[in-house]
């Protein structure tokens, strides 16, 4: 497997990877933002072009390196592909006043849910892995770990909702 | 001013036309200029005005050709490479100011269209190279340093024709101190300087256009090559923050081009003293030339006769600075030269590169092996 990177001046940078197959890809960042992805089958003489964008090719890239991640509004899923059962799920929520004033401890999350609050954004402050005492204000955005069960779980029994 | 804005909203349409069908913008820029123009239907002239955008053009397109030069980069890529651009050179320089003077052009005319007929055309090239997905080749990566050494050898070309009339040693002692004066002032400058061009507001696009302008200023009160300001201010710049000075040049460079391209054709007066021999007979020359030049450079970097014919072709094409060159130091039969040369081998080098593999296998078909 041998591979290579060139930069091509005035158009970008090409990455190539000559594949113990036999075969060739390569990636193209041009300068302009735009990545081409060349595939030459081996024995072949002309290759196939696909043109991504960034977003695109950072898609790619993810479900190449087998972390296929979803992004939503509110959600991350993270799945592995040597792990496919495992789906982890970071979800956001926003503490309302019903929250105001209490703490994780009282609230007992973990016990009543199964989810866990690795971190609270207020205000432009970060709070990561917030300990037992850490206690919320109206208006801070609480980030979640957990399976889909255990996140439904938080909604309905600590937010109310 | 009418003038320019029939000029700039014919070539907004023609660009699109060319991008929808695939076809290089240049030459239509200059052709739909020759046909509006003094030799043609006279709807535009040229004037101060559209001479001053079109010089910009050239300004430009030198300092972005200076920003890309770091010096190490070719050492790196080896003295092969080096010496590719020396025959593209030779072959093409020689050709061209021989076949000039042949057909009674005088030896100033004559370099002009050598020079011309050296340089191709970087835009049309990697175009051509991205259009027809040749960039996983090894021939491709030779066309692209091959085309920044033809930039290179270019600046050097447009200073020997630019500075005929000095004295050489004074005009050498003002050379080597503007380029003193250049790399210290920046260095001087350098730490402020990185940071004004970090600034998300108008200002580093002001300061960049200003210091191409001052450059170019400098140099003529002076009295030496704007090649020589432009290109060292742009190799100097380039150490504190590329991308944004060539997001910023870009746009700059290419509007101001494509004025140049279309009053070049609008202005030229086609000299009746130009055969259609003569230009027919240059063009075919340009063509061979160039693909000549690449079967050596392909014979010496790749071992391959086969690599230097597409490397050949994919160089075929002529362009900026020949068209910077002619319209400002060449004469009218010149500028109707160069202007003609540079439509038929655009046209022809990009026809010949798209439809390059049919050719070849109607060839092969034919000379069954």
């Amino acid at each position: 497997m041998g591979e290579r990177s060139v930069e091509l001046p005035g158009l970008g940078t090409k990455f190539e990877l000559d594949t113990d197959h036999g075969d060739k890809v390569a990636v193209i960042f041009l300068n302009t933002g735009k990545n081409q992805l060349y595939l030459l089958e081996k024995g072949r003489d002309t290759p196939a072009v696909a043109n991504l964008t960034p977003a695109e090719a950072r898609r790619m890239g993810s479900v190449l390196t087998g972390a296929v991640i979803e992004a939503e509004k509110e959600a991350v899923e993270i799945a592995f592909s040597a792990l496919s059962d495992l789906r982890i799920r970071v979800h956001t929520y926003l503490a309302r006043k019903n929250l105001a004033g209490k703490c994780i401890g009282d609230l007992q999350v973990r016990t009543r849910s199964g989810a866990t609050i690795i971190a609270v954004a207020r205000k432009g402050r970060n709070f990561i892995s917030p300990p037992p005492s850490f206690a919320f204000e109206e208006g801070d955005i609480l980030v979640l770990i957990g399976e889909r069960d255990q996140l439904s779980a938080f909604e309905r029994e600590i937010l109310g909702i | 001013m009418d003038s320019l804005a029939f000029a700039l909203f014919l070539c907004l349409i023609l660009v699109l036309a060319a991008r929808k069908l695939s076809i290089p913008p240049i030459p239509l820029y200059i052709v739909a200029g020759l046909i509006a123009g003094v030799s043609g239907l006279r709807l535009v002239q040229g004037d101060t005005i559209s001479s001053y955008f079109g010089h910009l053009g050239l300004i430009f397109l030198l300092f972005s050709s200076g920003l890309e030069m770091k010096p190490g980069r070719f050492l790196a890529q080896g003295s092969r490479l080096i010496l590719s651009g020396l025959i593209d050179l030779n072959v093409n320089l020689l050709l061209g100011f021989f076949a000039a003077l042949a057909l009674g052009f005088s030896p100033f005319d004559a370099f002009v269209i050598g020079s011309a007929f050296f340089d191709t055309s970087s835009a049309i090239s990697l175009a051509s190279l991205i259009e027809n997905r040749r960039l996983l080749s090894s021939e491709s990566e030779t066309i692209i340093w091959l085309m920044l050494i033809e930039d290179l050898i270019m600046v050097f070309l447009i200073f020997l024709v630019s500075a005929e009339m000095e004295n050489p040693a004074l005009l050498t002692l003002k050379i080597v101190s503007v380029v003193v004066m250049i790399v210290l002032l920046v260095r001087l400058i350098r730490d402020p300087l990185i940071n004004v061009l970090k600034r998300d507001d108008y200002i580093p696009t002001l300061l960049t256009f200003s210091a191409v302008i001052c450059a170019s200023a400098f140099a003529m009160a002076l009295n030496v090559p704007e090649a020589v300001p432009l290109i060292i201010l742009g190799a100097t710049l380039a150490r504190t923050d590329l991308a944004t000075l060539q997001r910023i040049t870009a746009p700059f460079r290419d509007v101001f081009l494509v004025i140049l391209f279309f009053f070049f054709g609008a202005t030229i007066p086609l000299s009746a003293e130009v055969s259609l021999f003569a230009v027919g007979a240059i063009s075919l020359f340009a063509i061979i030339s160039k693909v000549g030049a690449g079967v050596l450079i392909g014979r010496l970097l790749h071992h391959s006769n086969q690599s230097g014919v597409e490397i050949g072709i994919y160089t075929i094409a002529r362009g900026e600075f020949a068209v910077a060159l002619a319209a400002i130091y060449g004469s009218a039969s010149v500028s109707t030269m160069v202007a003609l040369m540079v439509i038929i081998t655009s046209i022809a080098g990009s026809l010949i590169c798209r439809y390059g593999d049919r050719l070849r296998s109607m060839a092969s078909r034919g000379f069954p092996q």
